[in-house]
């Protein structure tokens, strides 16, 4: 009842596009190519290229890797078309592609015959699917499981699942570490600017902490560099493995020397 | 005086699997399976011209006894749902790829289907519909899957011989350099497919009989 032309205003190309949910680029071709009324041995590339492009806007990806795989097919046709572009020998056919290309073409249609073949056989398995929904038989055992279980209908997919279970089972238990927050640069180097503040240089070791934990350090390594690199703060190492120190970056006084700020290791603020 | 025919009738009413005629051999002590398959079309003819709401279906290499169609929709009444969790439209093609071409690899599935496999498989292989059977000795040596006999019974196969035969046979692309075909190529990658839900009927709609409420707050047993 909706797909009256009552709708239509509301598109606002000519073109009404009736998307189904195609599972994949071979899935759209052959929908292209049968309601083209096409031979599938014998595949317009022109007619077919424009018209899955324009499909291609409409049909919704479920997910990246899908979509990947519907542009990898759109390239494809965008290339062979392409091949039809280049000006072809007098004697040759409406549809004239070099070899590369035309082994291109013929593999796509052998895929897409496959495919063919397959979507019939997924319906035929659909349809007895459905029959057999409408039929009810025992699935549980009535009676008490047999001695020994038979060790072949048990597949590794099956035993790997258990397995999982049994260690999900087992993390649940366990108790867990409690984590503080997770270190942020960008709040080290708050920190720093708020500590910059008042003092007019400070020690990495004081920011960091004399517990030496290695994520505080790094953090505060960062944060360091990144407002070095900032113009907000400059940064002075005497000696190799040596304090290093925490300056207010003096952006207000203008030293008549850059080389002085240079040696120190700062970078040209812009 | 109870028959044969009788025990064949429980048998199979008690047994969760289809049983083979061997089975059905050993069990009656018969002297050959031939024998047991006699009994099980006697049953089945003694149920039909009973017009019995049971029949006896030959799937999976043995005898199930299940219900006829025409009662179905009594079942689904006592069952509360509509219909059982069918599978999605990749599912199946994806196990039409599996039935006919078994054992066969991921990439294989893939370069046929032109579209990642793994989330379907997984659905798959959850559902009990494949197993894996093995490796494929190619590069990155992938599973190898093949049809259960869960498969066969859930479509009512006797054997995979029962599968509607294709024209030719099911040749699969070579897997194609770099910029060529599509459907190569993107072998790694844990993103759910489009297939991830399965479940195509069921979902929407659960018995309403509560009147005017909303999708999915119908009580459910």
């Amino acid at each position: 009842m909706t797909d009256t032309a009552t709708t239509a205003p509301s598109e606002q190309s000519g073109l009404t596009v009736r998307v189904e949910a195609f599972v994949g680029p071979l899935d759209l071709l052959l929908h292209l190519c049968r309601t083209n009324e096409m031979d599938l041995s014998r595949m317009s590339v022109r007619a077919i290229t424009d018209q899955y492009l324009a499909h291609l806007e409409s049909v919704r990806f479920q997910d990246l890797e899908t979509a990947g795989a519907f542009m990898v097919m759109a390239a494809t046709l965008i290339y062979l078309k392409s091949k039809l572009l280049l000006p072809a020998g007098p004697d040759d056919d409406e549809e004239a592609l070099d070899e590369e290309a035309l082994l291109l073409k013929q593999e796509l249609e052998q895929r897409l015959k496959e495919y063919a073949r397959i979507k019939a056989l997924g319906g035929w398995l659909g349809e007895r699917e459905a029959e057999q929904a409408l039929l009810f038989g025992r699935t549980v055992a009535e009676l008490p499981p047999p001695e020994d279980i038979p060790l072949e209908d048990l597949s590794i997919h099956l035993l790997q699942r258990a397995l999982q279970r049994l260690i999900d089972e087992q993390k649940r238990q366990a108790p867990r570490d409690v984590e503080p927050n997770p270190l942020s640069v960008l709040e080290r180097m708050n920190e720093i600017l708020e500590l910059l503040r008042h003092t007019w240089s400070l020690l990495f070791s004081s920011v960091a902490g004399a517990e030496r934990i290695r994520a505080e350090w790094v953090v505060t390594l960062l944060a360091l560099l990144e407002l070095v690199r900032l113009g907000q703060a400059r940064a002075r190492q005497a000696d190799l493995f040596g304090e290093i120190v925490i300056e207010q970056h003096a952006v207000s006084v203008k030293e008549p020397n850059p080389q002085d700020q240079q040696d120190r290791g700062a970078p040209a603020n812009d | 005086m109870t028959e044969l025919i009788d025990v064949v009738e429980a048998l199979l009413f008690a047994s969760d699997s289809p049983v083979e005629a061997e089975r059905i051999q050993e069990v009656l002590e018969l002297h050959s399976a031939a024998a047991a398959r006699e009994l099980v079309s006697r049953l089945r003819e003694r149920l039909d011209s009973e017009g019995r709401a049971l029949q006896v279906m030959e799937a999976g290499g043995g005898f199930r006894l299940v219900t006829r169609p025409e009662v179905a929709q009594w079942l689904v009444k006592l069952a509360r749902s509509r219909t059982r969790s069918r599978l999605s439209r990749p599912a199946l093609e994806t196990l039409a790829i599996i039935a006919y071409r078994q054992p066969v690899s991921r990439p294989e599935v893939d370069a046929i289907r032109g579209v990642n496999s793994e989330a379907v498989l997984d659905n798959l292989l959850d559902r009990r519909m494949i197993r894996i059977a093995g490796r494929k000795e190619s590069p990155g040596r992938p599973f190898l899957y093949e049809t259960t006999r869960e498969f066969l019974v859930a479509f009512g196969l006797r054997d995979v011989a029962d599968l509607p035969k294709v024209e030719g046979e099911l040749v699969v692309p070579e897997p194609v350099p770099s910029e060529g075909g599509a459907g190569d190529g993107r072998a790694a990658g844990p993103v759910p497919e489009p297939g991830a839900g399965e479940v195509t009927a069921a979902a929407d709609s659960p018995q309403q009989d509560s009147g005017s409420g909303g999708p999915g707050v119908a009580p459910r047993g």
